[in-house]
């Protein structure tokens, strides 16, 4: 049994390495697999003013371009930028959400393997696009789509120019198409605002790209500084990010979420300790079970065995265990692979397992942990005395116990900080969860605005309103969980570069009601607000309506009645006709932050259904059906406002998944462990638990004497593993602005239930050896 | 003060019953020194360990001053010979990680004395066996024949009426085995404590005032003295 139990453990600790160490190694090998990874640099974009400077991942169209007149050292340069579009092919129309838009020496830069097209010129004209080979399998099955049209809607119609191979996972640039970035109108204008281009630049051979970027910063503080027309403490800046540094290091998110390289520590702490927790129960087993083999052992050494060889022995033994947990963890970590990637989010196959590197890599670290951790076993055992063996039974009980205890503490501290990490990580995601945001977004479904639904938009609204089961409907710029419009509001007699620094959105006259906001003074938007918009005139007359919430109101320095009716500036005038509370509109990393609302009738992009009814996938049937005849080029998708909340924090949920797989692993190591030793212990004091049942113990009183000593080495544990745990814990929880307080009742629980599990470990063998016959135990003789 | 009627017990391997008692009939009245002979296997310790309760049996009878034991549940059982029986055994069976004060002390506090109690009881034991000097000492630290004393000291620790002892000098040289044969003597004639002693030797089956000698599980035969 016990070695089963050491096996199994060992394969459990190894599985998890492999898990991991299949992951960190992806992460790791981001985009490395462009020829030109070393000259490929990403532009990231710093603002500042009024000492904001978050930098972005995205410039404006002027940057590559300018970049390259400029510098020599720039080769080249790809703007790329995402776009969602309603493809069609004869019967098939879909609309792709990944729609790459990019300058044409793309492929030249990037190394995609476009086949079937020229690199140098597949992106050169206007409506040209390549597909993905899953893309053309997809559209043109085994016809060959070079040369074919494909319409993208009312953008017109493309040619295909090429396939490429699909973007691989450990890229920060995936997409399904890549469309040629002249056929967009910005083309043929270049400025510096409007960030919302993603800028790559190929650097010459030999080029020092720090130097290089101290001379692009000082190049945009001053030249293009001026050029704009900044003054003061306002500059635009750009940093040059070397490509291979953008997944890990990069603060500035891109096409791709980026990584953190946090969590590759993180993931490599959690993978060694889990094997240094397998190696210890191996270590620990093994001494233990080595004092059945006393007997053994001795009688080789009387048949002539000398010491290396009963070594030689020994480890040779615990090679071929360590082997056969090394095939059983790799059985295991195939088996879970797909449970991994669902946490993880990659997409990593056996296959990248089977192969030469992996194997090599597996196969060291198995030998190292079975040398590791049968080296002081197999030390101990041979060099056992031979008469002390023979003579009454070698008491194990002394030798080694100290090292063990340690050991076993050394677990459970282990075990008690995934254990309280975990609860903290959960407990925080289940609060930003279940917030009151400030407003309700729940049964709220989102369609995209069609720009013909727009044409004629109130017909369109009251079409929708008139389904039974919609209690609302309104329209904004985007979604009200992560609103990303930065700009700047001024006051009356503000001069210069003074104002606010906001957020901004565009929304319509429902949006405030829908979204069921609370106004603290003031009132909503009315229909007679559109009368100031007055767009002519490029704007000179334009006159804004606004909502502002709370927060905004006070860094103006009004009271909220106050605010009422006073005029603000957003470039131009427009008054506050009510302020709201503070709702949350980003994620809660990060204060809430002033925001104004603009009453809007052309930049309206989504539209936000509140459903209220028993039947709610009839409610959504009858909402496709009227899409249908309103919109009938269009696909019918719809997700709900929860699922765009919930997505903010996908990354704290990979987390405490993480967490909690590998604190369970850790735990049920640990368990194995002291069920090992438990058993061990008890069987070692057999004789001296039968002497103190014939002295007239009870069996309550056995049970508490072998679980005692258990039971506090835990506590050990425990008063360890708690300090570190609040630390890292307080400092994970700094990253958020609205936090869990870290309750004395985590602690309590992580406790109590290291405390029950060692218990039922431990008590399972205690009242087993309590109950049994004294006589049994004394008959030695 | 012991009453044996046909007491049998058995073990079954294989669908063969194998006899370690025979229709054992035996009676031991307070205050005797009895010896238990016979060869390897024939049941002695197994005789001991059913008189002393910590074994059963199958078949027949056995009443422990006037009471049925056979028919006691466990915690009645123990708690009678906690109070009654101690025990010595040849490998005296100490607690090594205890010292011999500790060793001592044990009995007591599984029977719940006061610790004030416990403390003069020991004190007084250590003082009548000479051994008060060593009474911080580990098992590990003492010779066989001081080890098996103070294995005598803990089974005397609750004033038992009755003694069972296993065996008790086979560990010890010639000298040490005397003197503690010498000290069961005392213990008998002095304070009227009952000894059952299981021997090999006929020197230490001298000391008692019978000789039971057993064979396959029966009595064979009674010497008496």
């Amino acid at each position: 049994m016990y070695s089963f139990i050491n096996v199994f453990g060992l394969a459990v600790g190894l599985a998890s390495c492999i898990l991991i160490g299949l992951y960190i190694a992806d992460e790791l090998s981001y985009d490395k697999f462009n020829a030109n990874s070393s000259r490929l640099v990403r532009v990231s974009a710093e603002e500042g003013h009024d000492g904001n400077a978050e930098p972005v991942g995205v410039t404006g169209t002027k940057a590559g371009p300018q970049l390259k007149r400029t510098f020599s050292f720039v080769e080249d340069y790809a703007r790329v930028i995402n776009s969602s579009r309603v493809v069609k092919y004869k019967d098939k129309l879909y609309t792709e959400k990944r729609v790459l838009y990019a300058d044409a020496p793309f492929f030249k830069m990037f190394s995609f393997n476009l086949t079937g097209g020229n690199p140098a010129t597949a992106l050169t004209n206007p409506n040209t696009v390549v597909l993905t080979k899953t893309m053309a399998n997809k559209y043109f099955g085994n016809e060959d789509p070079v040369g074919k049209t494909l319409n993208f809607g009312t953008r017109g119609d493309y040619i295909v120019t090429g396939v490429c191979d699909d973007a691989p996972g450990n890229s920060q640039i995936r997409f399904d198409f890549v469309a040629s970035f002249s056929s967009l109108p910005v083309y043929k204008t270049e400025e510096y605002w409007s960030a919302n281009y993603i800028t790559y630049l190929l650097v010459r051979a030999q080029t020092d790209i720090a130097a290089a970027a101290k001379q692009v910063d000082n190049y945009m503080r001053t030249a293009v500084g001026k050029e704009l027309g900044m003054t003061g403490g306002d500059y635009l800046t750009y940093h040059l990010e070397p490509l291979l540094s953008v997944h890990l290091n990069s603060k500035a998110e891109g096409l791709e979420p980026n990584g953190n390289i946090n969590y590759i520590y993180i993931m490599f702490a959690i993978g060694l300790l889990i094997l240094i927790i397998a190696c210890i129960n191996y270590t620990n087993l093994a001494t233990a079970q080595s004092a059945t083999r006393l007997g053994e052992i001795g009688m080789r050494k009387v048949m002539g065995a000398q010491r290396w060889q009963l070594f030689t022995q020994f480890v040779g033994e615990s090679g071929l265990i360590t082997f056969i947990a090394l095939v059983l963890a790799l059985v295991i970590s195939i088996t879970l692979l797909p449970l991994f990637n669902s946490i993880t989010g990659k997409a990593l196959t056996a296959n990248t397992l089977i192969a030469p590197m992996p194997i090599l890599g597996m196969l060291a670290l198995s030998v190292a942990v079975s040398f590791i951790a049968c080296v002081y076993p197999a030390f101990i055992l041979s060099g056992t005395g031979l008469s002390k063996i023979l003579k009454t039974g070698f008491s194990f009980s002394r030798s080694g116990n100290g090292l063990r205890k340690t050991l076993i503490v050394a677990q459970f501290v282990i075990s008690v900080f995934l254990i309280i990490a975990t609860i903290v990580v959960q407990d925080q995601l289940h609060y930003m969860q279940n917030k009151n945001l400030g407003y309700d977004k729940e049964h709220v479904l989102v369609l995209p605005l069609d720009n013909t639904s727009l044409n004629n938009y109130d017909a369109y609204k009251s079409g929708l309103k008139q389904i039974p089961g919609v209690e609302n409907v309104a329209s904004a710029y985007e979604t009200p969980t992560n609103i990303g419009w930065g700009d700047k509001i001024k006051k009356t007699g503000d001069a210069g570069d003074k104002g606010i620094s906001i957020n901004a959105l565009p929304a319509d006259l429902d949006f405030i009601n829908t979204m069921k906001i609370p106004i603290i003074a003031g009132s909503n938007f009315t229909r007679a607000d559109f009368a100031g918009m007055d767009t002519s005139n490029d704007h000179k007359n334009y006159r804004y309506t606004f909502i502002i919430n709370e927060t905004a109101a006070k860094q103006l320095g009004y009271k909220p009645e106050e605010a009422i009716n006073k005029t603000i500036y957003k470039n131009n005038p427009g008054i506050v006709k009510a302020v709201v509370k503070d709702f949350h509109f980003t994620s809660m990393h990060e204060t809430i932050k002033p925001l104004v609302i603009f009453l809007e009738d052309r930049m309206l992009y989504s539209t936000f259904i509140r459903v209220n009814s028993p039947d709610v996938s009839a409610t959504i049937n009858k909402i496709g059906v009227y899409w249908k005849t309103r919109v009938p080029n269009r696909p019918f998708e719809y997700h709900f406002l929860d699922e765009d909340y919930n997505r903010l924090y996908k990354a704290e949920q990979k987390t405490a998944s993480i967490f909690s797989l590998f604190a369970g692993t850790a735990l049920i190591l640990a368990c194995l462990g002291l069920f090992g030793l438990a058993a061990f212990t008890t069987i070692q004091r057999t004789k001296e638990i039968g002497v103190r049942k014939v002295l007239g113990a009870g069996t309550v009183t056995i049970v508490n004497l072998l679980c005692r000593e258990f039971l506090q080495l835990v506590t050990i544990a425990f008063v360890i593993a708690a300090p570190v745990a609040w630390t890292a814990s307080n400092k994970w929880l700094q990253d958020f602005a609205y936090r869990i307080n870290i309750s004395w009742v985590i602690f309590f629980v992580a406790g109590i239930s290291v405390v029950i599990v060692t218990l039922a470990t431990v008590g399972y063998h205690a009242i087993k050896a309590a109950l049994s016959n004294p006589v049994n135990a004394l008959r030695s003789e | 003060m012991i009453e044996l009627k046909h007491v049998s017990k058995w073990i079954t391997v294989g669908g063969v019953r194998t006899f370690l008692l025979k229709d054992v009939n035996l009676t031991i009245k307070e205050g005797e020194f009895v010896s238990i002979m016979g060869p390897s296997g024939s049941g002695k310790s197994t005789l001991l360990n059913v008189m002393g309760m910590l074994d059963e049996f199958d078949e027949g009878e056995y009443n422990f001053l006037h009471e049925a034991v056979h028919k006691l549940k466990e915690k009645h059982r123990s708690a009678l010979y906690k109070k009654y029986i101690g025990f010595v055994f040849q490998a005296y069976h100490l607690i090594d990680e205890l010292t011999v004060y500790e060793n001592i002390e044990t009995p007591l506090i599984y029977s719940d004395s006061k610790t004030g109690e416990r403390k003069a009881i020991v004190a007084d034991i250590l003082d009548r066996f000479q051994i008060v000097g060593k009474k911080d000492l580990f098992p590990t630290q003492l010779s066989g024949g001081q080890q098996q004393l103070v294995g005598i000291a803990r089974a005397l620790v609750g004033k038992p009426k009755l003694i069972l002892a296993d065996e008790p000098t086979g560990n010890l040289n010639s000298k040490q085995g005397e003197e503690i044969m010498d000290l069961f003597k005392k213990l008998n004639q002095e304070d009227g404590v009952t000894i059952i002693q299981v021997t090999h030797s006929e020197k230490n089956a001298e000391y008692g005032s019978r000789i039971i000698h057993l064979l396959d599980g029966r009595i064979e035969r009674i010497e008496e003295k």
